[in-house]
């Protein structure tokens, strides 16, 4: 508790950060903040173009708004997703890239990985805000789900928090893990049904039953997933509009308070250790 | 009682010093074992008060613990054992202009850097003016700060931090930049700071600059303790000490 007082009085010096980070990214570009959507969209080009087109992935039909755009479908998911591996990335670095400053000034350490999601989310927010009116154009009706989807995004936000803490712990006493999370999150993605649907996992599921006879099935340990239940929650608001299953929110609340509350315990025990490791 | 601003009580403070480390996780998993290392002690059980309203300076020579003993003061590193009690707001300047982003002006600069230091964003535009008129960069204040020359890049951050206005300054060897107007500047703001009651810690290899500066001193000799007290005899000791050993 007394922690979090601390990282709360700090809140003015994190808003200082995020916005550093913010105005200094794009400097001395043309299109500046734009930048932002190409990655995105160079993304949405490629997969729609392999899995929409030549693998024929074919999502069900947003059920009730009756959308059947793969471009949109994928980007309902792709758009967490890159957020959550930006942050997690970008805040597993951190430490290490401002070892500078943490060796020079005493101040509360959290809000250097904490500012990178305070950033990415900054961005996430305008790549989502251009996703809805995309979806607006092609026929969908999001307006009553737009206080649901930022309950989600925060949701989304505080897990990736949680998991960018550990990472950017584990990165100053071992630098190889910022190679090691690249993988990581490349496999991340593809066990994640964000390119496919997920009934291509349970109709595979239901095929062979449980496992070596035991009730495990694959869809069960493919659901041990957290982004699993935090993608389904985000296209069951904005491609399908409609209330998602309770489960799952519960779920990601679950998921979400374990990261943050892990992460922040492992990043308390090792702050003061943290100017004499760098 | 109140006439101490920082108690520091039988501090040591030791550094393991790594033969092997494992900063890798294939020496971790190849060796299995804890990586190999030695405990170099940088501070011995180091005792000594400094009073209020007092210019302390911080003397020895190079690898003496005089930094380690100044970072554990600004609450960077953690004494091993023993303890630091500071009665009153501190603030540390062991380099100017952190934190410095330099794609952005000298005047978000100013609000970054300030929030870094602790300083809220209310006090920082009340003092906004002061701190630019200190560093003397106003006509560029609006510029990257890349654009500037190491002179003006460093006098703006020297002006943030001497703003921020604790009740006991922590300064490492910062003084030694800028022009001599500038180094005049910076040595009457630590006067005027002295004469509102403030306590300056500082460590400094110019013997002149204690001299003028401070009134108590301490003197440390391989992460020990040799003297404290009033600035003079413990300068003297120290000097001495030099000249019998060359």
């Amino acid at each position: 508790m007394k922690y979090l007082n601390e990282v709360w009085s700090s809140r003015e010096l994190l808003f200082n950060l995020v916005s550093r980070e913010v105005r200094g990214k794009y400097k001395r570009t043309i299109f500046g903040q734009l930048w932002s959507l190409v990655n995105p969209l160079a993304l949405m080009l490629i997969y729609t173009f392999v899995f929409g087109l030549i693998f024929r992935s074919n999502p069900p039909p947003g059920d009730p708004s009756g959308l059947d755009v793969f471009p949109l479908w994928l980007l309902c998911g792709l758009l967490p997703w890159i957020f959550f591996s930006t942050v997690v990335s970008t805040s597993a670095g951190s430490l290490v890239a401002n070892a500078g400053l943490i060796q020079k000034v005493a101040f509360s350490r959290i809000v250097l990985p904490l500012s990178t999601v305070g950033s990415t989310a900054y961005n996430w927010a305008f790549e989502m805000a251009v996703l809805l009116i995309a979806i607006v154009v092609a026929g969908g009706f999001v307006w009553p789900w737009i206080p649901l989807l930022i309950v989600a995004m925060a949701l989304l936000a505080v897990f990736a928090a949680g998991i960018g803490l550990l990472f950017s712990i584990f990165t100053v006493y071992f630098r190889d893990t910022q190679y090691l999370l690249g993988i990581l999150l490349q496999f991340w993605i593809y066990l994640t049904p964000i390119i496919y649907p997920i009934s291509l996992v349970s109709n595979e599921s239901a095929k062979h039953g449980g496992l070596l006879g035991t009730p495990v099935t694959l869809l069960g340990i493919y659901d041990l997933n957290p982004m699993v239940h935090f993608v389904a929650i985000f296209r069951e608001l904005i491609y399908d509009n409609r209330w998602p299953d309770p489960a799952e929110w519960l779920i990601c609340v679950i998921w979400a308070a374990a990261a943050a509350g892990f992460g922040m315990l492992v990043f308390r025990k090792n702050e003061p250790k943290l100017a004499e490791a760098l | 009682m109140t006439d101490i601003a920082v108690r520091v009580d039988h501090v040591t403070k030791s550094f393991r010093m790594y033969h092997e480390r494992n900063q890798s996780l294939k020496s971790a998993i190849m060796r299995r074992r804890r990586s190999v290392y030695e405990d170099f002690l940088a501070l011995k059980d180091v005792s000594f008060d400094v009073p209020v309203g007092s210019t302390f300076g911080l003397i020895g020579s190079n690898g003496s613990g005089k930094s380690t003993l100044l970072k554990c003061l600004a609450n960077i590193y953690r004494p091993n054992q023993g303890s630091i009690t500071h009665f009153g707001k501190i603030a540390a300047m062991l380099e100017v202009g952190s934190g410095f982003h330099h794609e952005l002006s000298g005047r978000e600069n100013i609000f970054l850097n300030g929030s870094i230091l602790g300083m809220s964003r209310k006090e920082i535009t009340r003092k906004f003016d002061e701190i630019v008129a200190f560093s003397g960069v106003e006509q560029f204040i609006d510029q990257p700060v890349k654009n500037y020359s190491s002179g003006m890049y460093v006098r703006l951050g020297f002006a943030v931090a001497i703003n921020v206005e604790p009740d006991i300054l922590v300064v490492d060897e910062v003084l030694a930049v800028g022009d001599q107007e500038f180094q005049d500047k910076c040595y009457q703001k630590f006067r005027d700071l002295k004469a509102a009651g403030r306590t300056v810690i500082l460590v400094s290899h110019s013997m002149e600059t204690v001299q003028s500066m401070c009134d108590h001193a301490a003197w440390l000799s391989h992460g020990e303790l040799k003297a404290v007290g009033s600035a003079e005899p413990t300068i003297k000791s120290y000097l001495d000490s030099l000249s019998h050993d060359g």
